[in-house]
């Protein structure tokens, strides 16, 4: 749990002092100094408008990470509830909830998230809305899971017998023992949302332009391949880093759950 | 065969949902689709007279429910309309994008699996060797690529600074290399991760030692008892690794502009084209769910031991 927390306080650093640490304006405009190579003036040079790259970068951690934890957390919250009501709620409650989750997941969640995003005529809500509509059932699945699974603890059946209803035993006796399995979900979504973000920038369907945005920034990098090739390096560079850090740090919060488990 | 029946129950419902939810979201979407037709039509400005024609044609005058009901009609019977565009059937169309998508998806997996299964055995030799960490971390790193950006490295890599393959278009098996090696990366990735722990979980098995006291060899404990317990897993996540595929394959098809299904829906949600969107995702979600139908079905085959909570038991 705590590298989870160290890790995302570092992405709340990068997100929040990015934009302030840019050396220059991202969307300043400069085309006598376009596609400037790395190094002197631009530490990682310009792109076609003559923009700074690496203030872009650091402009464009705010979209990037800002929004796909923005977007994990309200799958997490909607995911969950789902899934508890569908522990809790009873037969017919569970059956419609679970046939929804499966509407839902019967359809690979990218592809979804690009027809819903593309549908709604991209920019940034649309972004939002698309990603989040796509990234719940997974934590409805486990949220149910679990749930149904403490139904005969002793210590739940104690307290529908002390006549708490549905909300408080929800509340203090399910959630609590679901938050070290939705937290791994939880990373893992992170990383999608992530990726989910720059991939449907880089297909035009997301942010929009002049906003710097990782997967924005690759589409715009992709025409001027032959000329400046280590444009398209970077943003690329900068999602991959984040993914792959994000993922071994679930990973490790995996495996220590799992060693807690057997003890 | 009661399992059969609501698996298939299962399968009706959610493609009913699907068609049900990519209609009314067609129906909601901002902007006006019949001046977005007029405009993919004719590329000019035209007249308000013309785009209320075409919203006749269109049948989008009509209210919500006639409309998804002249929609949903042929399609029972599998007609699934003209293109709002081109005024050609859709379904043609469709079924010629799936002999570019197909090969490729195939050789993809077929990457995959050819990289990921030596790999894993060979990590598993000396677990935590260095040919195992190796392995993992490689397994890691290719997890976390964004695909778009493998794919438009492999371009810049063999297309564009050594000239050994065309990176654009499908028109030989050439130009299908580096969009089958984007995606088989990919697979290869979780594919490791996978059967490595999967062996690994499988040498644990309690039984294992009891065998090698007996004199059964370690070939046979290999082939007949480590091998089919690694299987499970593998089969298991089959159905992600699908959804990965799918994912991968809008992305590749755009990136090295295949005819393919990926670009065919990509394309179509751009002209605004509904009935061309709506059988793209129909079909989409069809391929998956009946793939998972018989995932599911196999799960049960190769592990009799588990009564899963599959079909109506659970609902």
């Amino acid at each position: 749990m705590r590298s989870v927390l160290v890790l995302i306080t570092c992405f709340v650093a990068l997100a929040v002092l990015g934009p302030m640490l840019a050396p220059y304006d991202p969307t300043a405009i400069n085309i006598p100094k376009r596609l400037r190579p790395p190094g002197g003036e631009w530490l990682l040079g310009t792109d076609a408008l003559g923009r700074d790259i690496l203030s872009r970068l650091l402009h464009g951690a705010r979209w990037s990470l800002g929004l796909a934890f923005l977007i994990s957390l309200i799958g997490l919250c909607i995911g969950t509830l789902m899934g508890l009501a569908a522990a809790l709620g009873g037969k017919i409650t569970d059956w419609t909830i679970m046939r929804i989750t499966d509407t839902f997941l019967a359809f690979p969640e990218l592809v979804a998230a690009v027809v819903i995003a593309g549908l709604l005529g991209g920019g940034t809500t649309s972004l939002i809305f698309a990603l989040c509509v796509t990234s719940w059932m997974r934590y409805a699945r486990v949220a149910r899971g679990i749930g149904l699974s403490l139904e005969t603890r002793g210590y739940v059946v104690q307290a529908k017998l002390a006549g708490l209803s549905s909300f408080p035993i929800a509340r203090w006796h399910y959630l609590p023992a679901l938050l070290p399995s939705l937290t791994v979900v939880w990373t893992g979504m992170f990383a999608r949302a992530i990726l989910g973000i720059s991939t449907l920038g880089f297909l035009g369907f997301g942010v929009q332009p002049p906003t710097p945005e990782w997967g924005t920034m690759l589409l715009d990098a992709r025409i001027h391949m032959r000329s400046t090739p280590l444009q398209m390096i970077w943003p690329g560079l900068a999602v991959l880093i984040c993914v792959l850090s994000i993922n071994l740090t679930g990973d490790a919060l995996r495996d220590a759950l799992a060693a807690d488990e057997k003890s | 065969m009661s399992i059969l029946l609501s698996l298939i129950i299962r399968a009706v419902v959610v493609l009913a949902g699907t068609a049900i939810a990519t209609f009314t979201l067609l129906w909601n979407a901002p902007g006006d689709p019949a001046l977005a037709i007029a405009r993919a039509r004719y590329h000019t400005i035209v007249s308000p007279e013309i785009v209320d024609q075409i919203r006749r044609e269109a049948g989008l005058d009509a209210g919500f429910w006639p409309a998804f009901q002249a929609w949903i009609g042929p399609l029972l019977v599998g007609d699934f309309g003209n293109s709002s565009v081109s005024g050609t059937p859709v379904l043609p169309d469709l079924i010629a994008t799936m002999s570019y998508t197909l090969p490729l998806a195939l050789a993809g997996l077929a990457i995959g699996v050819a990289v990921s299964v030596p790999l894993a055995i060979l990590a598993t030799t000396r677990p935590g060797g260095w040919l195992d960490r190796f392995a993992v971390a490689l397994a890691s790193v290719s997890a976390a690529i964004p695909a778009y950006w493998l794919g438009l490295l492999l371009i810049l890599l063999f297309a564009v600074q050594l000239s050994w393959l065309p990176a654009m278009g499908a028109r030989t098996t050439a130009h299908a290399i580096l969009p089958a090696l984007t995606l088989g990366l990919g697979v290869a990735a979780s594919l490791t991760r996978i059967i490595r722990s999967g062996i690994l979980e499988a040498r644990g098995q309690n039984f294992l030692p009891a065998f090698k006291r007996r004199g059964v060899a370690k070939r046979s404990i290999e082939r007949d008892h480590v091998a089919p317990h690694a299987a499970i897993p593998v089969v298991t996540v089959f159905g992600l690794e699908l959804a990965f595929l799918l994912e991968g394959l809008v992305v590749v098809e755009v990136i090295f502009a295949r005819p393919g299904l990926g670009s065919f829906l990509v394309s179509a949600i751009g002209a605004r084209d509904f009935p061309k969107v709506q059988a793209a995702v129909l079909l989409t979600a069809l391929v998956f769910v009946v793939i998972n139908l018989l995932i599911d079905l196999f799960y049960k085959v190769i592990d009799p031991r588990i009564d899963m909570g599959i079909g109506g038991q659970d609902a």
